[in-house]
């Protein structure tokens, strides 16, 4: 599968350095933005919804804040960068190397995985500092991962299918995001009417956020297990689409 | 002698677009080959169907006797590639970027260091190594452009347009650059737009015009295709001239004091045309010769000038 390990490990570290070249933008604003959700949501709201599943409101929306941060995080991070080097003609000098399409998009996926884990796991101390409970910290860890991953591959396919930044924002202002927000972050599906409840068994964020509660938290909404089988599957459908995506050239071949 | 580079009837559509039609050459090992021709004509959708980036429509490209497809971990190491169009990374300086592309190519950076350091050397980039490129000259983008076409030691290295907007002095230490690359040993493949460019490096020209190969050689066999040298003798003023009678068996014109004699080898008719005149009593002014240029060749080919 991977031939050019020494081509695999330079394009993972470029696409690692440069996130951390721009820390500023990559790490710093994930960490003040869910300082703020803690502060308005958790704090403000907390008179409102004292508690959901017996867990004080303020704490019970913390797994979701992290997973938040590493989705948008792993998102952005595999997007941008192709998308990057599309626009600024980099992308076809890399093509012309002896790194076949796997060894491509496994790179710049293990680049945004290590952005989204880096985000989360800053977040997760927060979190703990913040008085969360960390019932099971290697599954914790593991889940951030799992999920940094798939979110990473899935911005390696909207990278190469975007052709502006416009583009780019539009699907993560009015998919990712819509999701995150929806995938109950703030909220147990269980308050919703029993319709909005199915709906949302159909969003995968969904999963990575109630896994996250139960390694956590201790809060299994859905079964832990049957989040994470999903989450393994997502994780092998987006990774391949992203190789199968990256090998027949769409929008990155002439 | 093996070929290089081998494409047997590539053709390439961008929808309705033909950019290459049916082309079909061989760049042997160790030439120093220039592929001639206008914007447009194709010359960049072959060189970047030789590297993998563009899929041709049809046809068959070998590298070192290799498909490009099949075997393309090997061909593509064999290929080093100056683009025309300058990548401008925003994030790492220029040495980050020579040890990336080393390492994309295989090549560990202990391994690297080396090669990178000297092609460092020899671009004028070292006193610039930990710039970035945004913070580079035009003339420095260029010359680091070939030292990342280096930097896994190539043994065929394609040019395009390696010296478009570039300024003379500069145009010239690359040529001299270019002159020892070839002696070296690698094979060189140049497309360029600039007649004398390749007239002076190439030692086999293929002249392309919308999108087909359609005339190739050495610059002598090219030029020797067309004859249109000739002799241009400046006559002294006010006198009568006897050309009519002196020079019957030869093609000529006269006009202004200015007599021009076409002549397929004007070297060894200049002396005898000299002799014939002198004892005319013709008094001569000046003597030019006009040897016939890649540029007539092309003319003559396409009907266009190579800048049209």
């Amino acid at each position: 599968m991977i031939k050019n390990w020494t081509g695999f490990f330079t394009l993972s570290g470029r696409e690692i350095k440069r996130f951390f070249s721009v820390w500023k933008q990559t790490v710093v604003p994930g960490v003040v933005t869910t300082l703020l959700y803690i502060f308005i949501f958790g704090v403000a709201l907390e008179n409102r919804i004292s508690t959901i599943s017996d867990i004080p409101y303020k704490i019970y929306i913390l797994p979701g804040l992290i997973m938040m941060n590493v989705i948008t995080n792993s998102v952005a991070n595999s997007a941008s960068s192709l998308l990057q080097m599309k626009l600024l003609q980099t992308l076809p000098e890399l093509m012309i190397t002896p790194l076949s399409s796997t060894e491509m998009s496994l790179s710049f996926i293990v680049g945004g995985t290590v952005r989204g884990t880096v985000n989360g796991i800053l977040i997760l101390l927060i979190c703990v500092l913040s008085g969360m409970p960390l019932e099971n910290p290697l599954l914790t860890v593991g889940l951030i991962v799992m999920v940094s991953w798939i979110f990473s591959a899935l911005g390696l396919i909207i990278g190469q299918v975007a052709d502006s930044w416009d583009q780019l924002a539009v699907i993560q202002n009015f998919i990712i995001t819509p999701l995150s927000f929806l995938g109950g972050i703030f909220y147990s599906i269980q308050m919703l009417p029993d319709w909005a409840s199915k709906i949302s068994l159909l969003n995968p964020i969904y999963y990575s956020i109630n896994s996250l509660r139960a390694a956590t938290i201790g809060v299994e909404e859905f079964s832990l297990i049957g989040s994470i089988i999903i989450i393994i599957v997502c994780n092998v459908f987006l990774s391949s689409v992203a190789i199968i995506l990256m090998n027949t050239g769409y929008r990155i071949r002439s | 002698m093996n070929n290089a580079i081998e494409i047997i009837n590539l053709h390439k559509k961008y929808g309705q677009l033909e950019a290459v039609k049916n082309l079909t050459l061989n760049i042997k090992v160790g030439e120093f080959y220039g592929m001639l021709g206008p914007n447009g004509a194709g010359k960049s959708t072959t060189i970047n169907s030789i590297t993998g980036y563009v899929k041709p429509t049809s046809g068959q490209i070998n590298v070192l006797s290799q498909d490009i497809e099949k075997e393309f971990r090997f061909t593509r190491s064999k290929i080093g590639i100056a683009q025309q169009e300058i990548s401008n990374d925003w994030f790492f300086p220029i040495e980050d970027l020579l040890f990336f592309q080393a390492g994309f190519y295989g090549i560990n950076k202990m391994s690297a260091t080396k090669n990178i350091k000297n092609l460092l050397a020899q671009m004028g980039l070292e006193q610039h190594k930990r710039k970035k490129m945004r913070a580079l000259s035009g003339g420095m983008k260029r010359r680091f452009q070939i030292a990342k076409a280096l930097v896994h030691d190539p043994e065929i290295l394609i040019l395009d347009e390696p010296t478009a907007g570039v300024d003379v002095e500069l145009r010239h230490e690359l040529w001299d650059f270019l002159r020892l690359l070839h002696q070296s040993g690698k094979t060189v493949l140049l497309t360029t737009h600039y007649i004398d460019e390749a007239e002076l490096l190439c030692s086999k020209v293929g002249i392309i015009n919308d999108g087909r190969l359609i005339k190739e050689g050495t610059v002598a066999d090219l030029k020797s295709t067309i004859n249109k040298s000739s002799i241009v003798i400046k006559i002294r003023e006010g006198q009568a001239h006897p050309f009519n009678q002196i020079l019957k068996d030869y093609d000529w014109t006269y006009n202004k004091e200015e007599l021009i004699i076409s002549s397929e080898s004007p070297n060894s008719d200049l002396p005898k045309l000299i002799n014939t005149i002198s004892t005319s009593d013709v008094k001569i002014d000046d003597i030019q010769l006009s040897k016939t240029s890649l540029e007539d060749v092309f003319l003559k080919l396409t009907g266009k000038k190579i800048d049209d």
